[in-house]
């Protein structure tokens, strides 16, 4: 296990031009955990993961990474490995050269290098030229990148961006891993589901502004609606009702939707009643639902642009 | 320091740009060398003036040091600015800066590590010249004239005078990030504003302005060969050393001052 090094982002204000991207934002990333970092495009996400890595200056406030600036750390590298677009590579170099390229600087041992291609699955297209790989790619590129050092913080800017679903299951592995040995994991999305599964903790910013923190099952503590198909949808309201469950009607492919409960609970229900049923499931999308009403106010801010 | 110079001459030759202007520049570079071998000892007419002949000093190096500065320069001055624009352009600047936070080491690493291949530049170009301009004068029966007159000096000073027009590039290419502005400025003043102004101020007798168009940096550099007094009085050859150098020190510091401040997003 490592000691771990907590991320500190302390009264955090970035203005550009007149434009208030982040606002006054104070949190803070644990290690040991996955951490989301959610937000809608244009909420402030990656000014304020830009403003942690010493590559924005704040307006107001500061940012740590275990108690020291980025600027200051004596081995940057080791500490923090950092991902933050998949299109920040020389298209005519290498993904190998380019690994190389930062081991030098890092006076890290080259060697290093294959090990991070073999780790993300680059090995066979780490000499060919960056210009020619795909999106997720580039992704696996970056996150080499970010592990060359071996640090202890990673912070990961919208990493499931372009990745397929297999790639998507793969990264959730891989950060989990890399939190369970200690290591302190930031990854920012605009989509949860992307991430839902992944992380212990979030972090919800809205309008540069923090609207939530705290771990994903506080986020999603809210009544659970379930959906069920059966072709005898009288007798299985009837026993809905019996049973004092909610029902809010059907959905638009004719499934009744019953709310506050769980598909155990409707299960039951439906077999003491012996009704058949085709299809029985806990709205997916209903932590998404959260996720959206926390953030609606970007949303309904459409005036809003700017870098996020 | 020396990491992150070995860092930077690693950028530059893990893309393939380097050695394409590298090819530019020797082409060039033996071209010119013998237009003026061939030109050499010509008479004046059609509005040009004499060219002095292979037997002078003044000829020969304009065969050698001064074909390849002038065929050179610009290449060196291009490769210098990509250097800097290109990190903006591509992006990979966000990496580096995460690697090497301390920018003001990662500009002064790119200045030494582009010096480095302006110097490299400037010795493959000299090679060229040597061949083709030293082949061209032995055809024309004046063998190889290597024993002219400050010929060696000057070759040093010109190899050292593109290494100095690379960091110049650096510090164009830090204060213009704008790749492709920086290179249509960069390549528009010294090809176009600067001959004219020179042209404008020096040759029209009536202004007779040589006291300050020798000051700009392509007639230091000239003055640094030690051409032959054609239209403009230079400056001793030492001065428009100094001079260039001054010039690529104060962009460069410009560069460095203004890269450490300036947001990467």
């Amino acid at each position: 296990m490592r000691e771990g090094r907590q991320v500190d982002v302390v009264g955090l204000t970035k203005m550009f031009g007149g434009l208030k991207a982040v606002d006054d934002l104070t949190f803070s990333v644990r290690p040991g955990v996955v951490t989301g970092f959610l937000g809608p495009n244009g909420s402030g996400k990656t000014t304020t993961l830009r403003c942690v890595l010493g590559l924005l200056t704040p307006t107001s406030g500061s940012t740590a990474i275990g108690g020291v600036r980025y600027r200051d750390l004596p081995d940057p590298v080791g500490t923090v490995g950092a991902a933050l677009e998949a299109s920040s590579f020389h298209p005519g170099r290498s993904a190998r050269a380019h690994l190389q390229v930062m081991a030098t600087a890092a006076g890290i041992d080259e060697r290093r290098a294959d090990e991070m291609l073999a780790q993300v699955g680059l090995t066979e297209v780490g000499r060919k030229r960056v210009g020619g790989y795909s999106l997720g790619m580039r992704q696996r590129l970056g996150l080499a990148a970010a592990l060359l050092g071996d640090p202890e913080v990673l912070i990961l800017d919208e990493p499931a961006n372009g990745l397929d679903p297999s790639g998507i299951a793969w990264l959730r592995h891989f950060l989990r891993a890399l939190a369970a040995e200690g290591r302190t994991v930031l990854v920012s999305s605009h989509v949860l589901s992307e991430v839902q599964q992944t992380v212990d903790e979030v972090v919800v910013l809205s309008r540069g502004r923090l609207v939530r923190r705290g771990t994903l099952a506080e986020l999603d503590s809210g009544p659970c609606e379930v959906l069920v198909r059966t072709p005898r949808p009288e007798d299985m309201r009837d026993a809905l009702a019996a049973s004092k469950l909610d029902v809010a009607g059907l959905d638009a492919t004719g499934r009744l939707r019953v709310l506050g409960t769980t598909t155990e609970q409707v299960g039951r229900t439906a077999f003491e009643a012996g009704v058949e049923l085709h299809e029985l499931v806990a709205e997916p999308s209903h932590l998404e639902r959260v996720f959206l009403e926390l953030t609606e106010g970007a949303h309904a801010g459409a005036d809003k642009g700017g870098p996020s | 320091m020396t990491a992150l110079v070995r860092t930077e001459l690693r950028k530059i030759t893990s893309t393939r740009l380097w050695w394409g202007l590298l090819i530019g520049a020797v082409v060039f570079s033996g071209i010119q060398s013998l237009a003026s071998a061939i030109l050499a000892g010509l008479e004046a007419g059609a509005g040009a003036p004499a060219m002095p002949g292979l037997e002078t000093g003044e000829a020969v190096r304009t065969v050698y040091p001064m074909a390849m500065f002038t065929g050179t320069y610009l290449f060196a001055l291009v490769l210098g600015i990509t250097g800097m624009t290109g990190e903006y352009r591509h992006q990979t600047i966000t990496s580096t800066f995460l690697v090497s936070p301390r920018r003001a080491r990662v500009v002064v690493a790119k200045i030494f590590a582009h010096a480095l291949m302006g110097l490299l530049y400037g010795v493959l170009g000299l090679l060229t010249v040597l061949v083709v301009g030293g082949a061209a004068m032995s055809i024309r029966g004046y063998g190889l004239g290597l024993d002219a007159e400050r010929l060696w000096l000057t070759n040093g000073l010109a190899v050292l005078a593109v290494a100095v027009w690379t960091v110049l590039g650096v510090g164009v290419g830090t204060l213009i990030r704008s790749q492709v502005a920086a290179i249509v400025a960069a390549v528009l003043f010294t090809f176009l504003v600067e001959p004219l102004v020179t042209f404008a101020l020096a040759g029209i007798d009536a202004l007779s302005m040589d006291w300050l168009v020798k000051w700009l940096p392509s007639n230091a550099s000239s003055a640094l060969m030690a051409p032959g007094d054609v239209m403009l009085d230079y400056l001793d050859w030492w001065l428009g050393g100094l001079v260039l150098l001054g010039y690529g020190l104060v962009l460069a510091g410009l560069g460095v001052l203004v890269s450490v401040r300036r947001d990467v997003s």
